[in-house]
């Protein structure tokens, strides 16, 4: 009898209701809480007692072994390293050699078109403004309906064109736009 | 003031011998002069950037591969009960999934094993069978080679997806035969070049293409060596090149063009002029 006592005052939560109220409801458990909370607080704040080798954790246990096992030797390490960057060294290298070859073209062009006619050259010189839009634009753009409007207004001259994607791992899966309709445009 | 009028020249005498200093590429013997002004014409280089990112190569596949392993034997443990509730099925799948992975990274007699009596395997099991079977959808991913590859298509925009390619298109030259290049023609009064290259785009290949003239600098130029034989002197032809992308649309060539083709670099190489190549060349992407 003396154990069932104190398993009911155990029960109890303790200062909460006073002893002549009954308790029907099961009391909420205080240390519960959000448990989403406490996980993401522990995550981010890892504790600063220094009782273990790391806060976060720390190697497997057989880490010795397994690294071991990964690496084949120093040597071949390094190797491997060099190896690495040596290609990447011949991917850049490739690619500066192209763009080289590519400026060294423009800019023969440019000198020859110097050569040929300097109000071309001056044309090709110039500059463009995003925000300007030509009295031509302004024209149309006043007799199309505004949805229309605002599809021609949205190439900007000097500037790369939304419809430009990045590359992907694989295609889309209706493939290339065939089907795409024209907007009219000045030049 | 004689000391800075002094560091001011040589400081202009240094960028003056910078500016003048011949490369070996531009040095060739300067030909005959041509009495009357130059034909100009405008050209467009329209490029299909590519769709598709570039393959690994065999070394790099097995350089990361290498990479991967040596992270696996060093890492921090994963805190999966962050990342999962404990006790889910999502949960089990992840430890499943990485008890394989561990035995791939390491062999399959590397780990001791778990005393996972064959109850609780099958339990993991029919688990991960309930998890594939709630989340099968029919969104397969398409494959990274497209028909049109192997069927050699030349007009499809959708080949060589990790390539640059190019259009070109085919027309009768004067003496009768058919050449390939690139879309081309004259400007015409007060109009600027890269204007004309667009307005000749248009007129070549159509308006069903959603295409962007990069910039009013001509890339490259190219003029057809003039023979020195003829007694009246013609005049030069020079092309300026410009730059173009598609983005979307098919061409839609006119009677004049015969054949059109989405070629890559290398493929451009053999069906063109050797000295329209020549002086094509360097503007291309080779990749």
């Amino acid at each position: 009898m003396a154990s069932s006592l104190l398993a009911w005052c155990r029960s109890r939560p303790l200062s909460l209701t006073p002893a002549h109220v009954r308790q029907y409801a099961k009391p909420a458990d205080a240390n519960a809480g959000d448990t989403r909370l406490i996980l993401i607080r522990r995550a981010l704040y890892p504790g600063n007692i220094r009782n273990r080798a790391s806060p976060t954790g720390t190697w497997r246990p057989d880490v010795r072994q397994t690294i071991q096992r990964a690496i084949p030797s120093v040597q071949a390490h390094h190797t491997i390293e060099r190896a690495w960057l040596l290609h990447r060294r011949l991917v850049r290298k490739r690619r500066e050699a192209e763009l080289a070859r590519k400026f060294e073209c423009m800019k023969r062009a440019m000198d020859e078109l110097k050569k040929i006619d300097s109000k071309l050259y001056m044309e090709a010189n110039k500059v463009e403004d995003p925000r300007a839009r030509s009295k031509v634009e302004m024209e149309t753009m006043k007799q199309l309906p505004a949805l229309e409007a605002r599809a021609f207004d949205a190439r900007i001259r000097g500037l790369f064109p939304r419809e430009m994607r990045i590359p992907a791992e694989t295609p889309s899966k209706n493939g290339w736009n065939y089907e795409w309709k024209p907007i009219e445009r000045p030049l | 003031m004689s000391r800075l009028a002094r560091r001011c020249e040589r400081l202009s005498r240094n960028l003056a011998t910078v500016a003048s200093d011949p490369l070996p590429s531009t040095s060739s013997p300067r030909p005959p002069r041509p009495s009357s002004k130059p034909i100009l014409y405008s050209s467009v280089i329209l490029n299909r950037a590519p769709i598709l990112t570039p393959s690994p190569t065999t070394f790099e596949r097995a350089f990361y591969a290498y990479q991967q392993r040596i992270r696996r034997a060093l890492h921090n443990p994963f805190p999966s009960e962050f990342y999962f509730k404990q006790g889910s099925l999502l949960e089990a799948r992840f430890n499943s999934e990485e008890r394989f992975r561990e035995k791939v990274a390491w062999g399959p007699t590397y780990a001791k094993e778990e005393d996972l009596s064959p109850e609780a395997k099958a339990a993991e099991q029919a688990a991960m069978d309930q998890m594939a079977l709630q989340e099968k959808s029919d969104d397969k991913l398409m494959p990274r080679v497209h028909p049109s590859d192997e069927a050699r298509d030349y007009h499809s925009l959708d080949r060589k997806g990790r390539r640059n390619i190019y259009l070109i298109i085919q027309r009768a030259a004067e003496d009768g035969q058919l050449v390939w290049e690139f879309p081309q023609g004259q400007p015409v009064e007060d109009e600027l070049l890269h204007q004309a290259a667009q307005r000749e785009l248009y007129a070549h290949c159509g308006k069903n293409m959603d295409t962007w003239i990069v910039a009013r600098k001509p890339i490259g130029m190219y003029k057809p060596s003039i023979p020195t034989t003829t007694s009246t002197p013609t005049p030069e032809a020079i092309t300026f090149f410009f730059k173009g992308h598609i983005m979307a649309g098919q061409v839609n060539p006119e009677k004049f063009v015969k054949d059109f083709a989405w070629v890559t670099k290398q493929e451009i190489e053999t069906r063109v002029r050797r000295a329209y190549w020549e002086g094509v060349k360097d503007m291309l992407s080779d990749h």
